[in-house]
């Protein structure tokens, strides 16, 4: 899988560090920590994703995907929009 | 007969700048009066320095010709807009040229160097045998003839230089 950097360009996805789910907000409280833990959508189709470009850039992005085909839909700079 | 020539390069000087927060890579370079490039590029500017672009808000200062105070006086011109690390020990510089300097290159990184895509001012910051490298393209040699160079770790250089040798050797 080729992820498109916003700042390097195409690169291999070796070069990439995988976080997961990019929408999932930290609870105010304790409630909802558990879930925010440890529950996530096994998601078919389009994604947005944290992934570190550790071998590139140094820098988070948010990358959309479609896990289904792994066709890329676009990325950002995490810090630039979803955190 | 391939032609390729493989230097070891010494005497130069390299820092990296992290701009500080809110800080632009315009300010960097008005500073410093060279280009301070906001994609993966290298710009030369006067007085033996050039910028490197190697993420968001980072860059790498090189310079051929390093002197004691260097990197203190680049620190001093960055005072409030940056912050910068000596790195002209942490790093060793290689320098391919020739004709078949790219197709070793193409050997180690999977990235694209075709002239259109790698053309001599680019730069890229990726990984040749799982070893991080920082390569730029210098200007073409009198001869038409691509130049590059190559930064890595000084403690993974000897296994870069293996990596190297054994390409070289297939060409």
């Amino acid at each position: 899988m080729r992820i498109d950097c916003p700042y390097c360009g195409e690169r291999d996805a070796q070069e990439f560090v995988y976080r997961g789910d990019a929408s999932l907000m930290r609870p105010e409280s304790e409630d909802g920590m558990a879930d925010y833990v440890y529950l996530r959508d096994n998601l078919a189709g389009p994604m947005t994703e944290h992934w570190y470009h550790a071998q590139g850039c140094r820098t988070w992005i948010a990358v959309t995907r479609d896990t289904t085909t792994h066709a890329m839909l676009g990325a950002i700079f995490a810090r630039d929009g979803v955190r | 007969m391939a032609d390729l020539l493989v230097e070891q390069l010494s005497g130069f000087g390299l820092a990296t700048i992290m701009a500080r927060k809110g800080v632009s890579g315009m300010a960097i370079g008005m500073a410093l009066g060279v280009e301070a490039p906001a994609q993966p590029a290298f710009c030369r500017g006067e007085n033996n320095l050039a910028l490197i672009g190697t993420g968001a808000g980072s860059w790498f200062a090189h310079t051929d010709m390093v002197s004691p105070a260097w990197h203190t006086a680049l620190r001093d011109r960055l005072a409030e807009l940056a912050s910068v690390s000596d790195q002209s020990d942490g790093y060793m510089l290689i320098r391919l040229s020739g004709e078949d300097a790219r197709t070793v290159l193409q050997r180690g990184a999977a990235i694209d160097f075709h002239p259109e895509v790698f053309a001599p001012g680019a730069a890229a910051t990726t990984v040749i045998a799982h070893i991080g490298v920082v390569i730029w393209r210098r200007d073409d040699d009198a001869r038409g003839r691509p130049k590059y160079e190559i930064a890595t770790f000084r403690s993974y250089f000897d296994s870069f230089r293996r990596w190297l040798d054994h390409t070289a050797a297939a060409l």
